[in-house]
């Protein structure tokens, strides 16, 4: 089947394919490719994806807590009760709670902050959730705060903009270690990488 | 003859947005291109060969492939991190700074070799010193000169008379400052303190990186900035967005000392 340009009797189509181009990363022959897929596809299968975006659309809120996305408010990870509430774990996207909760070393609560400190992307502190995240460690039922933000320009000085915040507050303040990726090579790692790595050496 | 396919170049990472699954696209100031933004591959996974060597501030040498749109990073090293720099947050805040006006200021295909030495000379100067405001404004000032806006200080633009000591005016649009007499309709037109316009003839002769230490009073510190910020933001047509960054630090710090 050609992918020719949409024929003009096809509102409909043209609207999906307008849709779909708006979506990150899809340009517009994907969109098209995607639309003609949906067209293809079982009625049933392309209702169900439909009914998917407009069920998150309507359902899914921000936990009042650690501002993570969920159905339910407060979400499940702050409604475990075997969670360690001393410890918090602060990162920048929704999607970063997953890659932790992958691990299974960590099992305290989470803030995150939906983004990071960006002024040449016009995102100022006031942009992020940092004044929940504030609000919620002057409880003082926080012990450790460990500052997982990636290791990049705008993520380092979220973390130092945290951690003087909070500097007069007595709490521990952590954040991950820096270092060497598994599989990765010496040739190839930067200069703040590897030195950062030869400071956080540990003894066989 | 076809050029070739790949090229090498020395620049300095000004910025760069994820793309793709794990990609990003990079906005480069380079020493004999002028402006570029190239695509790392891959550069968002832990064990890239690009990661960490494409971050924004981040001097390097690097290897291009080029593309049918955009060229590909292929091999980087790198030549200066500024890792004092990045090591407090003041500093970092600075180096936003340089690095949005660079951006805003340079032109893809236009090599500009002094804009590329100054904003080098400006992460040096600004990366932790006792006083990094003198040389921001250093290179605010001599950011408009090699970018061929360079403010006249001697003269009035209008009449062209030599100006005489005592209280003139500025024009950004205009190009400089303006003597008592000449009134331009329509310009935005703002006060130029004595102390401000001696400020400004110092700034002209002098580099972000060499600059001898001088006291200035705080309203002469804001004279300066505000005088310079609405000459640079009359050229870009935008609002220095990293500006307000470094503002909110300021008062932060300042209200954490006095409350």
């Amino acid at each position: 089947m050609s992918m020719g340009p949409l024929p003009a009797a096809s509102p409909s189509l043209a609207r999906l394919v307008q849709e779909l181009h708006k979506l990150p990363g899809i340009g517009p022959k994907s969109a098209q490719r995607l639309a003609y897929h949906i067209i293809r596809t079982p009625e049933d299968e392309a209702l169900a994806l439909a009914d998917a975006i407009a069920g998150v659309k309507r359902n899914i809120v921000l936990c009042q807590e650690c501002q993570n996305l969920t159905d339910s408010s407060p979400c499940l990870i702050c409604d475990e009760p075997r969670r360690n509430r001393g410890q918090l774990c602060v990162v920048e996207d929704p999607l970063d709670v997953l890659a932790m909760e992958r691990t299974r070393c960590y099992s305290g609560l989470y803030h995150v902050l939906h983004g990071v400190i960006s002024p040449l992307n016009g995102v100022r502190p006031d942009d992020l959730r940092l004044k929940e995240l504030f609000e919620r460690v002057g409880g003082g039922q926080v012990e450790e705060m460990v500052i997982a933000t990636n290791p990049t320009l705008e993520g380092e000085a979220t973390a130092m903009y945290i951690r003087r915040h909070l500097a007069g507050t007595g709490m521990k303040i952590t954040h991950l270690a820096r270092g060497l990726p598994v599989g990765g090579s010496l040739e190839y790692t930067d200069d703040q990488t590897l030195s950062r790595a030869f400071q956080g050496r540990q003894e066989l | 003859m076809a050029p070739p396919r790949t090229y090498h170049c020395e620049a300095l990472a000004l910025k760069h947005v994820p793309i793709g699954e794990t990609d990003l696209l990079v906005t480069f100031y380079t020493r004999d291109r002028g402006k570029l933004r190239a695509v790392a591959r891959g550069a968002r996974r832990s064990n890239s060969k690009l990661v960490g060597h494409v971050e924004p501030l981040t001097q390097a040498a690097l290897s291009l492939a080029r593309g049918r749109t955009l060229d590909y990073v292929t091999q980087v090293q790198v030549i200066e991190s500024f890792g004092a720099l990045k090591s407090d947050l003041e500093s970092i805040s600075r180096g936003f700074y340089v690095a949005e006006l660079v951006d805003g200021f340079g032109s893809e295909n236009g090599a500009n070799e002094p804009l590329y030495n100054l904003a080098l000379d400006t992460l040096h100067a600004v990366s932790g010193g006792p006083d990094v405001e003198l040389p921001l404004r250093c290179f605010d000032l001599q950011l408009l000169g090699v970018s061929g806006l360079k403010p006249e200080l001697y003269r009035c633009v209008e009449c062209r008379s030599e100006l005489l000591p005592g209280r003139h005016r500025f024009s950004p649009g205009l190009g400089g400052t303006l003597c008592l007499d000449c009134r331009p309709p329509d310009t935005n037109v703002l006060p130029l303190p004595v102390q401000v316009l001696k400020v400004l003839r110092l700034l002209d002769r002098s580099r972000p990186g060499s600059l001898q230490p001088l006291r200035m009073s705080d309203n002469l510190k804001k004279d300066l900035q505000s005088l310079l910020e609405l000459t640079l933001e009359y050229w870009l047509d935008f609002q220095i967005r990293s500006n307000s960054f470094i503002e909110q630090l300021h008062n932060e710090a300042h209200s954490a000392v006095y409350t």
